[in-house]
């Protein structure tokens, strides 16, 4: 048994975990399937990929956000045999926006401790039910004595976060809309994109102002999708693959529901999550040891905040390092080559197919069209959510 | 505050009201298109068999659930018989019914599954478990492709 210290909890881990399969539905705006539908094309790809059959699953993991979006009181067992998981061990995990990647850290854990040797993570979102907007779902995440009276729009608060990050570090629009413009660009590679274009910088700064600073073009769309990824110990990926992708650190962190009390300019929850997350895998240094990252990106100038609480830019440093490219495919260290949600789309937990997936279809040197250019070993993904709160962080690395 | 007190009108404290307000529009879905497009078109039931195991879903699914299998459209006769059933005195909001309705869990001929709907043209204490019953459609034109186009199923 290894044993680590991790945060001051006491680590002990009885098996490695790999991952040998992902899969993804295409995201869009609205689509027919139902929910267990479209977990099912989710779950199929992802074990055509693995090579196993759904009989070969021992456990499953779903992760889906509020129940609100899809109009289904306990959605994780309405989900339930879309999912594969009739009459297995089932739970559904949820942080808001950080269940794309808090799910994978479930099925983790499932496998890590012994408890079953092949995870099924299955993580599904249908926003289009929800009217009159499934942003109207967000208004109740308010606190309903201080916030809620005031009929604040979620869009609101990252406009003030916006503001902060800009104002502390001095960073223009112009700097922040290149990630949108980078992203929306990498997803035309990407066969599941939703709003995949090829867009100018003035684009950005001349789309219809949402809450200034933040523009429609800096915003990622709602959609409806599912993905999933299959989990095992190191006994079962070495009878399914030469090349398995190995989770080499997970972290998650929560910072206070009481977020006007925090200073917004940099994310605190994902800086501890990554901490976390990097002691496991051993990582001392992000920026050198990191080869690919996918940060949680529903809004352009969250690409930058996010790789700033990652450890992967100095404060302030990340709207430089786009603007140099370094970030591009192409470049010393690629961010969201799948296109990510700005390019893809962003159905909530589903986001797991252009973060976690991602990141293991770049390390399994599956990413086709998408692959980096450069050698990769090693790579993160990150999601956020809640009321600004929760950090997810999952690091990969094809090297064990 | 102590244990024992009790308030009764939770506007007696300093209190702010608020509403959840939301509505859904649900898909059914690829499977629920063709079951409820055949029903509301054609008066026709259709069920789902699994291309692996032969298990017969009703109602119809993409998938089986057991093997993740795709499965194919059949139709069947929409008849069935009673496995279970319960006798309602009071709705869905609790409120008295002003006569007890009778739902019952219906096994579907030539199925390997079950539905649940209301009984009629029946009393409750000639209802009976093993029952044939077959079911009552709206007419055509009054059909809107929803579960609520059987209006009730009666005994065969
Ligand atoms: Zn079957």
């Amino acid at each position: 048994m290894m044993v680590e210290k991790v945060k001051g909890i006491k680590y002990h881990k009885k098996q490695d975990v790999a991952i040998v399969g992902a899969g993804m539905t295409i995201f869009r705006r609205r689509l027919n399937e139902t929910g267990k539908e479209l977990s099912y094309y989710a779950v199929k790809q992802a074990l055509e990929e693995a090579g196993l059959d759904i009989s070969d699953i021992d456990m499953v993991v779903m992760g889906s956000a509020p129940d609100a979006f899809d109009g289904v009181h306990m959605k994780g067992e309405y989900l339930l045999d879309g999912a594969g998981a009739s009459n297995k061990p089932y739970v559904r995990v949820f942080v808001g926006g950080g269940t794309g990647v808090f799910a994978p850290i479930a099925g983790y854990w499932h496998v890590a401790s012994g408890l079953a040797d092949v995870c099924l993570v299955v993580c599904e979102e249908k926003m289009s039910s929800s009217h009159p907007h499934p942003q109207s779902a967000f208004k109740y995440i308010w606190d309903p004595i201080l916030d809620r009276p005031l009929k604040p729009n979620l869009i609101w608060i990252f406009a003030l976060e916006m503001r902060r990050y800009m104002h502390v570090h001095n960073i223009k629009h112009e700097d922040i809309a290149l990630v949108s413009v980078k992203n929306k660009a990498n997803a035309l590679d990407h066969p599941a994109a939703q709003l995949a274009a090829k867009i100018t910088v003035e684009d950005v700064l001349n789309s219809e102002p949402m809450a200034l600073p933040v523009r429609r073009l800096d915003v990622s769309p709602p959609s409806d999708g599912a993905a999933a990824i299959v989990m095992v110990a190191p006994h079962i990926a070495r009878q399914l693959t030469d090349e398995p992708v190995w989770v080499t650190g997970v972290g998650w962190s929560l910072d206070t529901t009481w977020w006007t009390n925090r200073d917004l300019y940099f994310p605190r929850y994902v800086a501890e999550a990554a901490k976390m997350a990097y002691k496991m895998a051993h990582i001392t240094d992000p920026r050198k040891e990191i080869d690919v990252a996918e940060p949680y990106d529903p809004f352009d100038y969250k690409e930058l905040h996010h790789m700033e609480g990652l450890g992967l830019a100095k404060k302030g440093e990340a709207p430089i390092l786009t603007r140099e490219g370094v970030t591009a495919r192409d470049g010393d260290l690629p961010v969201c080559p799948s296109g990510g949600l700005l390019g893809v789309g962003n159905p909530i937990a589903a986001s797991l197919g252009v973060k976690v997936a991602e990141i293991y279809w770049q390390l399994a040197y599956r990413a086709g069209k998408r692959q980096v250019a450069k050698e990769v070993t090693t790579g993160v993904a990150q999601a956020w959510g809640d009321l600004m709160q929760v950090g997810t962080v999952v690091v990969l690395s094809n090297k064990r | 505050m102590v244990f024992t007190e009790k308030i009764i009108d939770p506007r007696e404290l300093r209190h702010v009201e608020g509403k959840i307000e939301l509505y859904w529009i649900y898909t059914s879905g690829e499977a629920g298109d063709y079951f409820f497009k055949k029903l509301r078109d054609e008066g026709k039931f259709t069920a789902a068999k699994c291309k692996k195991c032969g298990y017969i879903f009703f109602p119809p699914r993409i998938y089986c659930e057991f093997d993740f299998s795709e499965t194919e459209y059949v139709e069947v006769s929409g008849e069935g018989c009673v496995v279970a059933y319960a006798v309602a005195y009071y709705d869905k909001n609790g409120e008295k019914l002003e006569k007890p309705e009778i739902y019952a869990l219906i096994e579907m001929d030539g199925t390997n599954g079950r539905i649940i709907h209301l009984l009629g043209e029946v009393e409750p204490e000639d209802v009976c478990i093993g029952m044939k019953v077959k079911p009552v459609l709206k007419p055509k034109e009054e059909r809107e492709g929803k579960i609520t186009d059987i209006l009730y199923f009666k005994p065969a």
